[in-house]
């Protein structure tokens, strides 16, 4: 990337989403391949009187780990990431593959052994993100393999990233700022709805979602951003529900995924791509089975599947539903080591109802709110 | 395709140097440009059943917290590092800098300042390597910027570091174990002797090593090795000592440096470049002006200057005599701030006499040690060959 949007970008995480003060301890959680972005947020955060804190993973460390490692080494939690997680007072972690399929290979119980064995880092980090105890926010930095991904060349995902992130925008600051009040706004409208109905091609769900908290995600824990979300209720769940994209976890490809969900609980999964890694994360643990979050993308920047959940469940017209773990800010309970956002394009045909009141058509809100 | 020598080196650190075990905890501290020789020992630590973790940082970051921060930030260490020391059972240190003069124009009051920070963390974990609790070994992965030191193309610098760590030859460890025999031999002899003469160009020094132990570097804390050293007796130094290679310490360079001394104290210096550099050096504190080490070089695969002192003090036919912080394992007692390496080079014209006795001449020991010393007294058998 150039450097006017490196700096536009570090300017946005630093100063926006971050909000970086003096004395913070700042943990930055990335690959080589980000440098000149790690360097500019450096001077961010050194400007801001925090103080910067590295945790690069060498490229092709943890393929050899999934790939070697045995029992003892795959589940060990080294105790850095402990202190980090528990120390930090802000993370900003930037993904920057380059190679995104490095794992296609790995037994996927290996993926599940590993992925458990850090599920009490990720509790604590939510927990004190949750508490504001922690500011984290997830963003990525354009590699190849992520171009790749998008079917694209470097240079035009480069250009949809930027985008995506409203970095072309005079003032992205304000801009974030305008649309966080407006997904506010749908917050609370939404948060008065008992039940959601969800209906389009290959999808007939219906989600108890009352007394839990619709958050508006503003770009301060994702960047890009662009969505609202909750945690619906456990046991409330039922129907059917098709995701148009594939999906990617833990560098694995899975497609035409579709999901039966009765009492709260996924009781039938097919997928024609990926479907024997798929069960496997279903059978993770107990929460795996459980939707632990339910969105709306409303991301207008971002309209095409790029392959990378970062942005495709911003894509504005879409839904997502998370399996595994909730977000406890919105009163979800799901607890797992899983936390899988699956997309469902809705732009096409679909509707939603809220407590039987159509709400949302072809990918908009009724109301025009966002 | 891979250098079977960065394998070959990753192998020897966890096995050799570092003598990894199952269950060990090892963090790999390394810029960007080490990648190669980090996920090689990555790999070997992983074969021993030992539990590794990268620290790397990336080339560039050092100069922007310079340029960008304030003194508080410059000197802060975070709760994260002093927790992450108590956790280590060994830590590999690969230098590999992408530009070894990047910090050269930073101002040397706040580079004094990150220096004295760092070394509170630097004290304790050494502290915790010579107590035994956990292990370390410092290696050097080739880049450019070190073969341009060096004066060298990559290709030959890669050659020049690779045999001197051995790891051309197939079984490395071998050749150290050997090499670990005969320099444990050569410090138990050199362990009875009371003074060293040293004669060299414009040299004629007297040191005090009476009851001091001399220790073998033997691969274990660096990769290269090859040297035997203690420290002398803190107010017995007395003469005078040309160092014919340029002194480096932080990058910079002394060069030409002349020393005089008196009752263990330097009384004159003088160098013909940097000299307002090592006059400053030599008035860092009250231990800065006393020798903290003597010892001779002895790894004959490095045959020259490439100003790097991991391989520079090893040159064999050399002999180095640093000024500052002692070793106590060996009996010294002096403590400073400092710890500068200066090399003399006694290949050409160079004497060393023990108690009046001549053993070393133009670059060698006259006598091969005698092993049976060690066998005897620390219980190792003779090397094979």
């Amino acid at each position: 990337m150039s450097s006017n949007r490196l700096e536009r970008l570090a300017d946005v995480l630093v100063g926006y989403c971050t909000r970086v003060r003096t004395g913070d301890l700042v943990c930055v959680d990335t690959g080589p391949a980000a440098a000149s972005l790690v360097e500019a947020v450096w001077r961010r955060v050194l400007e801001a009187g925090g103080h910067p804190h590295l945790r690069l993973d060498v490229d092709g460390a943890p393929d050899l780990l999934l790939r070697d490692g045995t029992d003892e080494q795959l589940t060990w939690v080294s105790p850095v990431r402990r202190s980090e997680v528990e120390r930090a007072d802000v993370r900003i972690a930037i993904y920057a593959d380059v190679n995104t399929r490095a794992n296609g290979g790995v037994d996927p119980e290996r993926q599940a052994r590993l992925e458990r064995s850090h599920d009490p880092i990720r509790r604590t980090h939510l927990a004190r993100v949750g508490s504001g105890d922690l500011r984290g926010v997830v963003t990525l930095y354009p590699t190849q393999a992520a171009a790749q991904d998008a079917d694209m060349s470097l240079p035009e995902y480069e250009d949809f990233v930027f985008r995506a992130g409203l970095l072309d925008h005079e003032d992205p600051r304000g801009e974030w700022e305008a649309l966080g009040r407006a997904y506010g706004r749908l917050a609370g409208q939404l948060g008065q709805s008992a039940e959601l109905r969800i209906v389009g091609e290959g999808t007939d769900l219906t989600l108890g979602v009352e007394g839990r908290t619709w958050v508006p995600s503003d770009g301060r824990e994702n960047f890009p951003d662009g969505e609202v979300f909750t945690g619906p209720i456990e046991t409330s769940v039922d129907g059917t529900i098709s995701f148009t994209y594939p999906s990617s976890f833990a560098g694995r490809r899975i497609s035409g995924v579709q999901l039966e969900f009765r009492g709260g609980e996924v009781v039938r999964s097919d997928a024609v791509e990926g479907e024997a890694f798929l069960r496997q994360m279903l059978a993770l643990d107990e929460g795996a089975r459980r939707a632990g979050e339910f969105a709306f993308g409303l991301n207008e920047a971002v309209t095409e599947f790029t392959g990378h959940t970062l942005f495709d469940e911003k894509i504005g017209g879409t839904v997502h539903l998370a399996l595994g773990a909730s977000y406890p800010e919105t009163g979800g309970q799901v607890q797992s080591a899983l936390h899988w956002d699956l997309v469902c394009d809705l732009r096409n045909g679909s509707e939603v109802y809220a407590d039987g009141e159509l709400v949302y058509r072809d990918g908009r809100f009724l109301n025009g709110v966002v | 395709m891979t250098d079977p020598r960065i394998e070959r080196l990753a192998g020897l650190l966890a096995d050799y140097s570092l003598e990894l075990r199952e269950g060990n905890v090892l963090r790999i501290d390394s810029l960007d440009a080490g990648s190669p020789l980090v996920l090689a020992l990555y790999g070997a630590a992983l074969r021993v059943g030992a539990l590794p973790y990268t620290n790397v940082s990336l080339s560039g970051l050092g100069e922007i917290l310079f340029q960008y921060g304030s003194d508080e930030q410059l000197t802060y260490l975070s709760p994260i590092q002093w927790e992450e020391i108590e956790q280590l059972d060994a830590l590999a240190t690969i230098w590999s800098e992408t530009n070894t003069r990047a910090l050269s124009r930073v101002d040397s009051t706040r580079h004094a300042a990150y220096i004295a920070a760092q070394r509170k963390l630097s004290n304790r974990r050494w502290e915790r390597i010579s107590n035994g609790e956990m292990g370390w070994c410092g290696t050097l992965y080739p880049t450019n910027a070190h073969a341009q030191e060096a004066e060298m193309s990559l290709a030959e610098y890669e050659d020049f570091v690779y045999a001197a760590c051995h790891v051309h030859e197939e079984d490395p460890a071998a050749h150290w174990r050997a090499v670990s025999s005969e320099l444990k031999a050569r410090a138990a002899e050199l362990g009875a002797v009371r003074e060293l003469r040293i004669l060299g160009p414009d040299t004629d020094v007297r040191l005090g090593v009476e009851g001091r132990s001399w220790l073998a570097a033997d691969g274990r804390y660096n990769l290269p090795d090859g040297e035997v050293f203690t420290s002398p007796l803190e107010t017995e130094t007395e003469g005078e000592i040309r160092y014919t290679f340029p002194a480096v310490y932080h990058g910079r360079e002394v060069e030409d440096v002349r020393l005089r001394f008196e009752g263990g104290h330097v009384v004159a210096a003088e160098a013909v470049r940097g000299d307002d550099y090592l006059q400053s050096l030599l008035d860092m504190d009250a231990g800065s002006r006393v020798l903290g080490e003597v010892a001779f070089g002895l790894n004959y695969e490095i045959d020259r200057f490439t100003r790097n002192i991991l391989f520079d003090e090893k040159i064999g036919g050399t002999m180095h005599l640093a000024l500052g912080s002692g070793f106590p394992q060996s009996g010294g007692q002096n403590t400073s701030g400092l710890h500068w390496d200066m090399i003399c080079d006694l290949r050409r014209e160079g004497e060393v006499y023990a108690d009046g006795e001549l053993i070393w001449k133009n670059g060698q020991f006259l006598a091969e040690p005698a092993l049976e010393v060690v066998e005897s007294g620390q219980g190792q058998g003779l090397p094979s060959g």
